[in-house]
């Protein structure tokens, strides 16, 4: 099959890129429409901007076009693309959709319901596809094709670096989550507190997005709802909590002995490579810290009953495995049932 | 059967409304209910008194309630306030309970009224309630996916329904007779959906320019607070303000009207709204609803719950309101989904309390490892109540532990940050006198 993809944004690329390296093995031949060119120099990639990539000609050549965006470039894609097809008196190709990030609760049905003009909805596990038919239940959209292909959004492929020699907390940072400054000045003083309560562990705080569009920005210019601002602000933090680069994300967790969050998508990859992994539960269940997603993951847990991390990182319960599952784990085959699926929906 | 003695706990103006509907229909069932209001400032006379008309109300601080040695004549307890307070309260009175030798009564709490949205944290705050009260089986069906994984998946809900008047829902839809009623629309607005401004004004201008183009028909809109009325979310700009700033002068038709919504529903032949509860008074009082579908299928609006109903229109679309009137049908199956119907009614709430009388389950542990909820003593008040008491006990370490919990959640509040420094002293000197200078906290 000839797929085209057209996404845009730190998420979108990343998500299309891991789903392009996905399908390829499988006979699908992949060409990224972005602004940005894919990391893999091998992908097929023309340097379209999203709209301009709708209205195209060159889409009416695919079997079907994958679209992940945000804002609302999301659906002016489709709306765009039935015009150009009037236009050019031509079949408009399928075009598929899904969430890029590991959703659910209120923000998954938001996500869900702007996609709802694409042929097919892409999910990850059985706690989306059953959201989604309680969302879309007696509606006009109640039969909205949909298929559940695994964690696709987020790395899980088995990496192969080392776990640090030192034992490392990789703390997730996510730069404007807790929307609070003065949230984020307490939860980085507790930070503080546990690394010096636990000498031998290094605390490394790794922002799970970028601080500045800028990645050379003067430190004092990151948000102030991050963790790293905190530290950058810090004189004398304790000498074994240190600042991760946004940009060695993968390989941070990767090397981490353990990895803590309040609801970043990174935990996911952590939990699936195996590391001790803590969810942040002294905030409780919030729908804006994607509380509903690790509501039952078995991971939450206060910090207080963390420390010291010598102690208790090493009998944190493991993930619910039923949890793991439903969010997408169980679908081995994610890009086959894709492909299949499509070859479905061909007209 | 049981005679049942129930006390209704509540306190914002909605909650006081919902508990309002609930205790007539328990009346009718031949419950004897009492209700207690909080008192709260903003609370709207009109709505206490309209309690006091209905029967037996009390109005005691969460405190005072729960010394009152009345408390012990009720069979069960319902309590409907917002999600902190309901965990406070459960906690609170299990705590006296305990201190006081008394027998802890069933204690059930529910909804106010559609929920469109926080229903993972809603739930997260009710657990360990012995009876969850849910609209239908929507809302059991997403109970059941989000409880599923966990270890409080045997929590007990029963469905009481969303019919709001304080009777049955009919088993067919409502028969709306319009040749009785007057050529008037009400449309009851909500103070946060939308909550953009623009989104605001351009909402009261589509109702402008609707009544515009029905010069034989009254447009009304209901505000859903008077300025100076207070409500669970705050308002920026009241709606009056909204329709200055978008329309500058009314057309003659068009007007706001501070009446109760239960009479301008008896009177109108037409309920429009963007998701409000409403819709449930309107179908209750025979009043034919309509949805404004104008904004989309969007999840900050609320307007998927009503996605099915078959109501949604675009006022921006119709071509007057005797057109709009036309082919309005709603879907029985979709009414029954949502639970406005007599499978789902309070007597299945007093069925329930009977069952649970003869056989009181234990309760499911709500601190189970790897597993926070709200309702496990999480709210900040919760905590500071039990560092109070680690203190009374000389147990500083759990003090200082549930306060550095307490302090994440709250990190502006200085009287917290006192007190956790306070008991952070390891000279015992230095911590009392520091105890000392720092307020303690109490409920």
């Amino acid at each position: 099959m000839r797929l085209g993809l057209i996404c845009d944004g730190q998420t979108g690329q990343r998500a299309s890129e891991l789903l392009a390296g996905a399908l390829q093995p499988h006979g699908a031949e992949m060409t990224l429409f972005s602004g940005t060119p894919p990391q893999d120099s091998a992908l097929g990639w023309l340097p379209l901007e999203p709209l301009a990539a709708a209205a195209n000609p060159l889409l009416f050549g695919f079997d079907a076009v994958g679209v992940f965006l945000e804002g609302e470039a999301l659906a002016q894609v489709p709306r765009i693309h039935r015009q150009a097809a009037t236009l050019h008196q031509q079949q408009p190709v399928t075009l598929f959709s899904g969430p890029m990030r590991p959703l659910y609760g209120d923000a998954l049905s938001a996500d869900l319901l702007a996609r709802l003009d694409y042929d097919l909805l892409c999910l990850q596990g059985d706690m989306q596809v059953q959201h989604l038919q309680w969302l879309l239940r007696g509606t006009d959209y109640e039969q909205k094709p949909s298929i559940a292909i695994g964690l696709w959004c987020l790395p899980t492929h088995p990496v192969g670096h080392r776990p640090s020699q030192q034992p490392l907390l990789v703390v997730l940072d996510q730069p404007q989550i807790p929307a609070s400054p003065l949230t984020n000045a307490v939860l980085y003083e507790r930070l503080c507190n546990a690394a010096r309560e636990s000498p031998s562990w290094l605390i490394r705080l790794q922002p799970d997005g970028p601080l500045a569009a800028d990645p050379t920005a003067d430190p004092s210019t990151w948000p102030e709802t991050s963790l790293c601002w905190h530290h950058h602000q810090d004189r004398k933090p304790p000498a074994n909590l240190q600042l991760g680069q946004a940009d060695e994300l993968a390989w941070s967790v990767a090397q981490a002995s353990a990895c803590l969050g309040l609801g970043s998508d990174w935990l996911l990859p952590a939990v699936i490579w195996g590391k001790p992994t803590l969810v942040l539960g002294d905030y409780g269940i919030r729908t804006e810290l994607n509380g509903p997603l690790f509501f039952s993951s078995g991971l939450m847990q206060r910090l207080v009953d963390c420390l010291p991390l010598h102690e208790k990182i090493p009998a944190l319960p493991a993930a619910n495995p039923d949890w793991l599952d439903a969010i997408g784990w169980a679908v081995a085959d994610g890009p086959q049932r894709l492909l299949l699926k499509l070859q479905d929906q061909q007209p | 059967m049981t005679n049942h003695h129930l006390l209704l706990i509540a306190d914002s103006d909605s909650q006081l409304l919902a508990c309002q509907a609930l205790a007539q229909a328990l009346r009718q069932c031949g419950a004897c209910v009492t209700i207690n209001a909080i008192p709260r400032e903003g609370t709207p006379q009109a709505v206490i008194d309209a309690l006091k008309r209905g029967g037996e109300l009390w109005s005691q601080t969460k405190a005072q309630l729960l010394r009152d040695r009345r408390l012990a004549d009720f069979s069960a307890i319902g309590v409907y306030l917002a999600g902190s307070k309901l965990a406070e309260f459960r906690s609170s009175y299990h705590r006296s309970c305990d201190q006081r030798q008394r027998e802890v009564l069933p204690l059930f709490c529910g909804f106010n009224g559609v929920v469109l949205e926080r229903f993972e944290e809603a739930i997260a705050w009710r657990l360990g309630y012995d009876l969850i009260c849910l609209n239908g089986p929507r809302d059991q069906a997403r109970l059941e996916q989000v409880l599923r994984h966990t270890p409080f998946a045997a929590q007990h809900t029963v469905l009481t329904g969303l019919s709001r008047q304080g009777g049955q829902a009919p088993a067919a839809p409502p028969q709306v007779q319009p040749q009785m009623r007057e050529r008037q629309l009400v449309f009851a607005e909500q103070v946060v959906m939308p909550s953009k401004p623009g989104e605001r004004r351009r909402m009261v201008q589509l109702l402008a320019r609707l009544a515009q183009r029905s010069p034989h028909w009254q447009v009304v809109i209901k505000p859903r607070v008077a300025p100076h009325e207070a409500t669970f979310h705050s308002v920026d700009t009241h709606i009056a303000d909204t329709l200055r700033e978008a329309l500058g002068s009314l057309p003659a038709n068009l007007q706001l009207s501070y009446a109760p919504l239960p009479e301008l529903l008896r009177q109108s032949r037409l309920l429009a709204t963007v998701s409000s509860t409403a819709f449930f008074d309107a179908l209750d009082l025979g009043c034919q609803p309509v949805l404004l579908g104008d904004f989309g299928l969007r999840q900050d609006l609320g307007t998927p719950f009503f996605a099915g109903s078959g109501l949604v229109r675009q006022l921006g679309e119709a071509e007057d309101l005797d057109a709009l009137e036309q082919g309005l049908t709603i879907d029985p199956a979709w009414l029954h989904w949502v639970g406005y119907h007599p499978d789902h009614s309070v007597a299945n709430l007093l069925a329930a309390l009977e069952r649970r009388g003869e056989q009181r389950p234990d309760a499911t542990p709500l601190k189970p490892s790897g597993y926070v909820v709200n309702a496990g003593d999480l709210s900040t008040n919760q905590l500071r109540c039990g560092a109070e008491n680690a203190i009374s006990c000389r147990d500083y370490a759990e003090a200082e532990r549930l306060l550095e919990v307490a302090l994440l959640q709250r990190p502006d509040n200085r009287n917290i940050r006192r007190r956790l420094q306070a008991v952070r002293y390891s000279n015992r000197l230095l911590r009392r006198l520091a105890l000392l200078a720092s307020p303690a906290f109490r409920l």
